[in-house]
Order: structure tokens, then sequence, then C-alpha cells
């Protein structure tokens, strides 16, 4: 068998009174961008920081390139990189600072610092602000030097915590655009966390959706998003026996209104548009209009967890994130 | 050889974060500059009115004058002062989320606290070198030789980093900045009050006396008053292991508390 960048069996993290983690288990393959998804206080972070060695779990065993995250934290360490959620960047330093004293705790040797800095920052197009005092920094430019600092040490794993939360949509596609290019260019294995549908399906290459500590489904965002159903087209028309001409056609519908509106369940709904329109026509039918929808991750977030998204916010996750918003857009 | 390879690491690490506490104050130093002004309050006008009162001679010790002997306590507790707010630092960077990045970097916990606790240490050398100086404007009769002047620092580290450290292992148990705040104000009055560092031991009521004797304060004063006054160096190796004990001690317990604080 290959060995995985990430190998997750039976986790779980028990505080006094929540299960954080319940009985989570999957793999990440290398050069893989995986998401975890979920409301705040899903588990996502927690399982993030188990496998970074910064919380011990209760039950179950994390590797990361098959190495024991429990007994070698200090080797796991070496090779991962971390953004976490909060602001990480220190203020009081200039950027290039921050990023030195990343690269010197990662034990690079002196010789190559210098110009594996210099590579990280033009990565991050930041190198004009290189010496400019980080707390004068927009969010999004602090996101990046945050990134930048994990990227130092080119780690075999890169963990980005909730990588775009409290950016402007400008900073959030330039965010999205380098975690896409540092994949597809040093092949890093990639493990974030996010409460955005967008994001994961934009980004990530499967998904795992977590809800109050469970891994409720895993999967490519297509297979997830098509598990839920096909598309929904929608037609209105005048002519009441629309729906009629429209099972003539092949097509089940699933309202059969006589009043001349019917939604259909389809694949590939803006292919057969064209198709669909044509044969009514020649039937005779006069179409007003036609919509498409087509199911997004939220769908499946109801549909395997039976809530939406936006529940279940805990009062200090809530404070967290506003706190991390405000002082980025300071 | 893999252990000394270990142990090397540990201290460059402990340096790097060392080197990150100096560059921020590099950027910043209004802190160094108005953490003088306290200590030098004591000094001049505390120092310079109780050393008029006549009957106090009488009962410091080896012919000193007051001032003498209350240079080496002002040293002690601009220190002491300083170090025992540390934790709020931590509470503050785990707030921020600081600390979770600097602990999933490959550097131990107990080599995060040592260097953390080392910035301390020369946060309050710079005070030092300010008691020091206006003493000498005051006039007051040091020893200055190489030896004294490079002990004196080697303690105003050590306290530092001593007092540096019990902070930050309360700060792992208090957990918020409010609550340090109270913690540090109600440490440092029965710290520095039950100490020889502004009258001698004698003279204390009798229930404060073994307090002073268990307090690692007193041994901090006494070894840089002898350093710096008496010239009898007898006890200083008692003081120097007994400063040493505690640092290590709340050392340890800092870093055990530091892996409480993140999760």
């Amino acid at each position: 068998m290959e060995e995985k960048a990430i190998v997750v069996q039976n986790l779980g993290k028990q505080y006094p009174h929540v299960k954080a983690v319940d009985n989570v288990s999957f793999t990440v393959d290398k050069g893989e961008i995986f998401g975890l998804l979920g409301p705040n206080g899903a588990g996502k972070t927690t399982t993030i920081r188990i496998l970074l060695t910064l919380i011990q779990p209760t039950s179950g065993e994390t590797l990361i390139y098959n190495i024991n995250t429990a007994k070698n934290s200090e080797d796991v360490r070496r090779m991962c990189g971390y953004v976490p959620q909060d602001v990480s960047a220190d203020g009081d330093l200039t950027a290039y600072e921050n990023v030195l004293i990343s690269a010197k705790l990662y034990g690079m040797p002196a010789k190559e610092r210098k110009s594996r800095i210099q590579e990280v920052l033009n990565f991050l197009e930041l190198t004009e602000r290189a010496h400019d005092m980080v707390n004068t920094f927009s969010g999004g430019m602090m996101r990046r030097l945050e990134i930048a600092q994990a990227l130092v040490n080119r780690p075999k794993v890169l963990f980005l915590d909730e990588p775009s939360i409290g950016l402007d949509p400008n900073a959030r596609r330039i965010i999205w655009g380098l975690i896409k290019k540092l994949r597809d260019e040093y092949n890093t294995t990639i493990m974030m966390t996010t409460h955005d549908m967008g994001e994961a399906d934009i980004l990530c290459d499967r998904i795992g959706i977590m809800n109050r500590g469970h891994l409720a489904t895993i999967g490519k965002p297509a297979e997830l998003k098509s598990a839920v159903g096909g598309d929904i087209i929608t037609i209105n028309s005048s002519n009441p026996n629309c729906f009629q001409k429209v099972k003539e056609l092949g097509f089940s519908t699933i309202t059969n209104s006589p009043d001349g509106h019917c939604d259909l369940i389809v694949n590939n709904g803006e292919t057969l548009i064209p198709q669909l329109l044509d044969g009514l026509k020649a039937r005779g039918i006069q179409v007003e209009s036609v919509s498409l929808k087509k199911p997004t991750l939220d769908d499946v977030f109801l549909k395997y967890t039976g809530a939406r998204i936006e529940e279940g916010d805990t009062y200090a996750e809530t404070r967290r994130s506003r706190r991390a918003f405000t002082r980025r857009t300071k | 050889m893999k252990a000394l390879k270990a142990v090397g690491k540990y201290f460059s690490n402990a340096l790097i974060i060392t080197e990150l506490e100096l560059r921020k104050i590099r950027h910043d130093q209004t802190q160094i500059w108005v953490r003088m002004v306290q200590p030098a309050l004591w000094l001049a006008i505390y120092g310079l009115t109780m050393s008029k009162l006549s009957g106090m001679s009488s009962f410091i010790p080896a012919n000193l004058t007051y001032l003498q002997f209350m240079t080496p306590g002002v040293l002690a507790q601009s220190a002491l002062f300083v170090a025992i707010f540390f934790g709020i630092n931590v509470v503050w960077e785990r707030d921020l989320g600081l600390l979770n990045k600097l602990l999933s970097t490959p550097a131990s916990r107990s080599s995060i606290i040592l260097g953390k606790a080392l910035s301390a240490g020369v946060r309050g050398m710079f005070q030092a070198v300010a008691v020091i100086i206006l003493a000498l404007i005051l006039k007051v009769h040091l020893i200055m030789t190489p030896l004294s002047i490079i002990g004196v620092f080697v303690i105003i580290v050590l306290v530092s980093m001593c007092f540096a450290c019990l902070s930050m292992a309360i700060a792992s148990l208090v957990k918020t900045r409010e609550r340090m705040m109270g913690f540090g104000q109600v440490m440092t009055m029965p710290l520095f009050f039950a100490s020889s560092a502004i009258y001698p031991i004698a003279i204390m009521p009798a229930w404060i006396k073994p307090l002073a004797y268990v307090n690692p304060l007193t041994y901090v004063v006494e070894a840089m008053r002898d350093l710096l006054a008496t010239g009898n160096l007898h006890t200083l190796p008692l003081d120097f292991l007994v400063i040493a004990a505690a640092t290590v001690l709340f050392l340890v317990l800092a870093s055990l508390g530091l892996k409480k604080m993140v999760s």
C-alpha cells in the first residue's frame, strides 16, 4: 500500500463536558488538498491540533508520513507547517523578522536562510513590504505572511485552519490562488478546515464533512453533490399541459402543477436545457422561463447532518472569529 | 553525542525565543525607559528620605549607610516588579494565537519558557544599569569590581527569570489577563516586604521572619548586598544555590503549565 500523508484512525478527544472528536477515521494522500468542512465547534480545529501534537487525543492514533504523532511529536512538528485560525503573525516585528524567527525555530541552516526567506516572501508577494512592521499590514497581507512563515521550512504537510476567515472577497481569492499554486508547484499536502462551502468546493480535492465531533461523510465535492441528487431544472410555461409534454420527452418531473410550472431532476442540466427547449417547442409548448439550480455543498451538509451550516456556533468560537476579524480589518 | 546535540538544540531554541522578544523591544523601546522610573523613585525619594531617620542606621548591619543597604534591595525590587507580571504577556499571546503557533514549531515547551524567561532577564538588566548609575550619581559608595558587577548582573538575570517563570506558571492556571494582574499585585508586595530589601530582617515582626527566610528575594538581596556593599562573600554560594534552585523549580512548573494553557 502506498504511504499516506496523513492517517487518522478512530480518533477521539473527550473534554470534561463534551466529546470534541468522536471516532473519526480518514486518510489524506500525498499532494492532496483535503478539507474538513463543518460549522464552528464541529471538531475540525481539535483534529488539526491533535495532528500537530498540540493536544493529546483520548483515543485513536494519528500518523503523518508514517510517523506516530503522539510518540514522535518533535519529528512531526518539524515536517509540518501550521497557519492557525487566529492572527498569529507578530505585529511588533517586521515581516522579514517574523519569517526569520520561524526559519530559525525550524532549524534551517544559516547558509540557506536568507535565500529561502526571500523565496517565500516573493512567493507570497510580500517582498516590497518585507521590512515594514506587521501591525501596519492589512488582513490579507497578514494571512499571506502567516502562510510564508509556515512555508519557509518547506513542510511536507501544511495545515490551514480557516485560511480565509475574516478576509474580504479580493484577499480571499488571492489566498485561494496561492494555495492552489503551492500544491501545483511544490506538491505540498494541504489539510485545511473551513465552514465556507464555496471555499471547500473551489479548493479541495476531497472533503470530509464534520458535525458535532463526527465525520458525517467524505468524498470529492462533485461526488458528494451528485449523491444529493442531480440538478434541478424549473420550467415556467403558460401552457397547462407542459408537464405531460416533458414526460413525453422522457424526463421525470417532481412537481406536476397544472399551471404550467414543473421541476425536473437531471444530470448535467446545462447541456440538457437546449435539447429540452427544442423538444418542447416542437410540441407546441411556449416556454416563458427556465432556471437551473446546481446542488451545493450546503445541500450535502443538510443531507448528512440534518442541519444548515450556520448553526452551532459556540459563544467562545464566535467571539474568537469576530475578534480575529476586527484585528484584521483594523 | 546525541544527547549533547539535543541539549545544544534546546538552548539554541531558547535563544531564538529570546531573540524574538529582544527584537520586539528594539522596535519599541518606550517600555524600557518607562520601567526605569519606578526604581529611580524608590531610590531617590524613599531612600533619601529614610536615610535621614536617625534611628535607622543603628539597625543596619556592617556599618552601611541606608542607601548602601537599600540599593541592592531596589535592584532586586526592580527585577521582581517587572518579572512578576511577565505571565500577562503569555496569556495575551495565547489569546492572540501566537502561542499556538510557537508550540507547533519543533521547539520544546520548556525551551520556549526558558527563552521567554531569558528575555525577562535582559529587560531586568536595563533597569539594573539605570539603578546603579543613579546610585552612583547619589554618591552611594558601591563596590565596583569586575567580579561584583558581573555577579550582580548574573543575579539580576536569574531573579528576573525566576519570577518570570513563577508568573508564567501562575498564568497557566489563571488563564485570563485580568486575574493575572490581580495575582501579580497580590504577590509583589508580600515578596517585597517579606525580604530584606528595604529593612533588615532583624527588625521585622517575629511572625514574618520565617517567611523572609523562605523567600527567594531575600537571598537575591543578600547576594547583591554582599557583592556591592559589604564585600563579605561567605554566604554567596548558598544564595546562588537557592536562587538557581527556585528558578529551575519554577521553570519546570511553567513548562508543565504551558501545555495546559493551549489545550
